[in-house]
């Protein structure tokens, strides 16, 4: 019984390794396929991803595919050399192997920690090799493990609860803490930067629907409201826009302030009161700082922004021991379990060796008392159990504590020695 | 059985809610969410009995009392109220901590019960006895409105300087939206104008037949009327200011507003609590109401009444 993964990965493998073994949706089947044909009863399962490409291997019995081979079938599929890619490939096996597996699908392996879409590409990585029939019990028990895995460390850490983009901080840290909900809410964008562009896909999600696209070229707004499905206002009416708004985005490239805090005034005076979000993220800033400091304003620079993020990478490395404990512990019951797997056919032949005489037995012992009634006939029948269970105890515990350690093959040669077991 | 539960039983259960509010802002745990549920309702559940207990002893039981109708009851069930409101709001948004909030302001109306509130029940007279009931009702939840208010501003406030000073909210003590807050910090400024006036009209009706049947009544003049009538006069004030005047219903001001209301709340809870009034019964003696009250062995007259 063996598990292994063989691969590269952002730690010591660069972009242009990555990139020349990456494969892509529409290759996954045929790689698959042509895994099976070239390593018959072996499982497979093929993680692509821009950081990482994998190929987890396992086997019930028998050799499993080394790190030369694994390569040369990677090297065919792309049509590479193949000691060109082997150098860069890793291996790990059995139990680091299954450790690696539980981290990557919890997001620690991860160029961004706790990065939430890592476990959405394991799980298509598995689906996809089981809907191949590439999978088998092994694999699939870690997989499964991995995904409940990554739930756990989910649940049980912060890891994946700070954000660690601009954007993503912009919204879900600040945005979502001033608003209840968006779709009621005016988003007004000036200028078209990409940021600008990432944010509003942010505020989408949070169901922002009334967007405004305000730019010095009008012709630029006309073409971004339709993409961006808003509507466009001409510049002159920037402090109209900006006095009917709840979320400000703005991205020019101006040399200057683009609202001076004399200005604000007489918007801030038309909004009464309503709270004002605004994300300036161009640089220089378009918003004088002093509007911040107003009432109701809430001002986000790149700069806070960049802060905020960095604390939160901060926290999410201070939540790195407890998510690297929760694999550790979870990869070594994993390990236990499928050791025990393999005790399973000599715990079942131990068992059907004692039911048998135990069955011979109280059938005579019946036959010879047969004024026993129903009850007391059930008495004794479940008391043979109950010792046959006591006597198998002993052997079954001791089974259970030697996979803590690896197959316990001595103990099952001398079980099967000793109580006569046949495969 | 229900004579063993003390009030010791809710307000231990209540503390240790709190305790488990307050580690959250710590570590985590898994279960913490479930062990405070699981305390704030075997609270509420000794809570439940213990007013039932008292209600049966000074109310229904005695034969001049009306139950649940003392300055002490009065309080207790202002803080049931609060704790079902609290348990509502742990369950729908269990991430949001509002027990920092809430829980505090329970503890307060429980200690105030207990040190200061006359546990006599007032009088019972079955001509104003609706009046009496519609009147005691909507001012409790009046008042249960505004500490709702009050913890709704506070939170806002705290909200709304973590956001200016540009902090990354902290994970350990959530906080709702300021537009959330904002809502609820508005909603309970009218809801508890309507109760007060609902509890004024109230109060007028029962001096109006306690007039026409020539029995003694309070007086327009009492600190407790004076309290309750500033109170409504403002909280009226400010919803016609509102109705108006869009940006008192915006932002800060809003919970500038709510805690104002509070203070006049406070300011009417006090003359209850301190002040020697006639309100809810006579006090003959004119002793100053400031004293410690043994609940055990609370201080009865003759008739079980006040006067």
């Amino acid at each position: 019984m063996s598990l292994q993964v063989v691969g590269c990965s952002h730690h010591r493998t660069s972009i242009a390794i990555r990139e020349r073994l990456a494969f892509r949706r529409d290759q996954t089947d045929g790689a698959l396929a042509q895994w099976r044909r070239s390593f018959q009863d072996v499982e497979g399962v093929l993680l692509s991803t821009c950081n990482r490409v994998e190929i987890y291997a396992a086997r019930q019995s028998g050799p499993i595919p080394t790190v030369e081979e694994v390569g040369g079938f990677l090297a065919r599929f792309h049509q590479i050399d193949p000691r060109e890619i082997v150098p860069h490939l890793f291996v790990s096996n059995d139990e680091a192997a299954v450790r690696h597996l539980f981290s990557v699908a919890a997001s620690i392996d991860s160029m961004v920690l706790g990065e939430p879409q890592i476990l959405a590409q394991v799980k298509q990585a598995y689906q996809a090799a089981a809907e191949r029939d590439s999978t088998g019990p092994l694999l699939h028990m870690a997989f499964q493990a991995a995904i409940r895995v990554a739930r756990r460390v989910a649940t049980e850490t912060a890891i994946h609860q700070r954000r660690v983009s601009v954007p993503s901080v912009a919204v879900a840290d600040f945005a979502r803490q001033i608003f209840e909900r968006f779709d009621d809410k005016e988003t007004l964008v000036i200028g078209a930067g990409a940021m600008a562009e990432e944010t509003l896909r942010y505020l989408r999600d949070e169901g922002a629907r009334n967007v405004t696209i305000v730019n010095r070229n009008d012709q630029r707004a006309a073409e971004r409201a339709i993409e961006w499905q808003g509507r466009a206002r001409p510049w002159n009416e920037l402090h109209d826009a900006l006095a009917d708004a709840d979320l400000v985005i703005s991205t020019t490239g101006a040399g200057r302030p683009i609202i001076a805090l004399e200005e604000f005034r007489a918007i801030h005076a038309k909004r009464g009161q309503r709270p004002l979000f605004i994300l300036d993220l161009a640089v220089p800033r378009d918003f004088d700082p002093a509007i911040g400091q107003r009432p109701e304003v809430y001002l986000y620079s790149v700069d806070d922004l960049e802060a905020a993020c960095q604390n939160n990478r901060v926290l999410r490395d201070k939540e790195l021991p407890l998510a690297t404990r929760i694999v550790d512990q979870e990869s070594s019951r994993f390990m236990t379990e499928m050791y025990h797997r393999a005790t399973g056919p000599v715990i079942q032949q131990l068992r059907d060796g004692w039911q048998k005489p135990k069955d011979e037995e109280l059938r005579r012992l019946l036959n010879r008392l047969p004024q026993l009634d129903l009850h007391a006939q059930e008495e004794i029948r479940q008391s043979f159990d109950r010792l046959v269970n006591k006597l198998l105890h002993p052997p079954l515990e001791s089974l259970r504590d030697e996979s803590r350690k690896g197959v316990p093959h001595g103990l099952l040669d001398a079980l099967a020695r000793l109580f006569q077991l046949r495969d | 059985m229900l004579a063993h539960v003390h009030i010791f039983c809710f307000v231990a259960c209540y503390l240790v809610a709190l305790v488990l509010e307050l580690s959250r802002l710590w570590f985590r745990s898994g279960l913490r969410g479930i062990a405070m549920l699981g305390f704030v309702a075997a609270g509420w559940v000794a809570h439940s009995a213990f007013l039932y207990r008292s209600a049966m002893e000074n109310g229904i039981g005695a034969a001049a009392g009306s139950p649940l109708s003392s300055y002490r009851d009065w309080l207790l069930l202002a803080a049931w109220v609060l704790v079902m409101i609290y348990f509502y709001l742990a369950c729908y948004h269990p991430t949001t901590h509002f027990g920092v909030f809430l829980l505090p302001l329970v503890l307060c109306l429980i200690a105030a019960a207990q040190l200061w509130a006359d546990p006599r029940p007032f009088p019972r007279e079955p001509a104003s006895r609706v009046w009496g009931v519609i009147h005691g009702t909507s001012i409790l939840l009046a008042t249960v409105t505004m500490f709702v208010g009050f913890a709704a501003g506070l939170m806002y406030l705290e909200q709304a300087q973590r956001l200016k000073s540009k902090h990354v909210p902290l994970m350990k003590l959530r906080l709702p939206s300021l537009e959330w807050l904002q809502t609820v910090n508005s909603r309970t400024m009218l809801a508890s104008m309507l109760l007060v006036a609902i509890g004024v009209a109230s109060g007028i009706v029962l001096k109006l037949i306690a007039l026409g049947q020539n029995i003694p009544s309070v007086p327009w003049n009492d600190p407790v009327i004076l309290g309750t009538l500033a109170m409504f006069g403002w909280l009226l004030l400010h919803v016609i200011f509102a109705a108006f005047y869009r940006p008192i219903r915006q932002g800060r001001k809003v919970a500038y507003l709510t805690l104002a209301s509070f203070l006049f709340l406070v300011i009417a809870l006090a003359m209850v609590l301190f002040v020697n009034t006639k309100h809810g019964g006579v006090a003959a003696d004119g002793d100053c109401k400031l004293r410690i009250v043994n609940w055990n062995h609370p201080p009865t007259t003759p008739s079980g009444g006040r006067s």
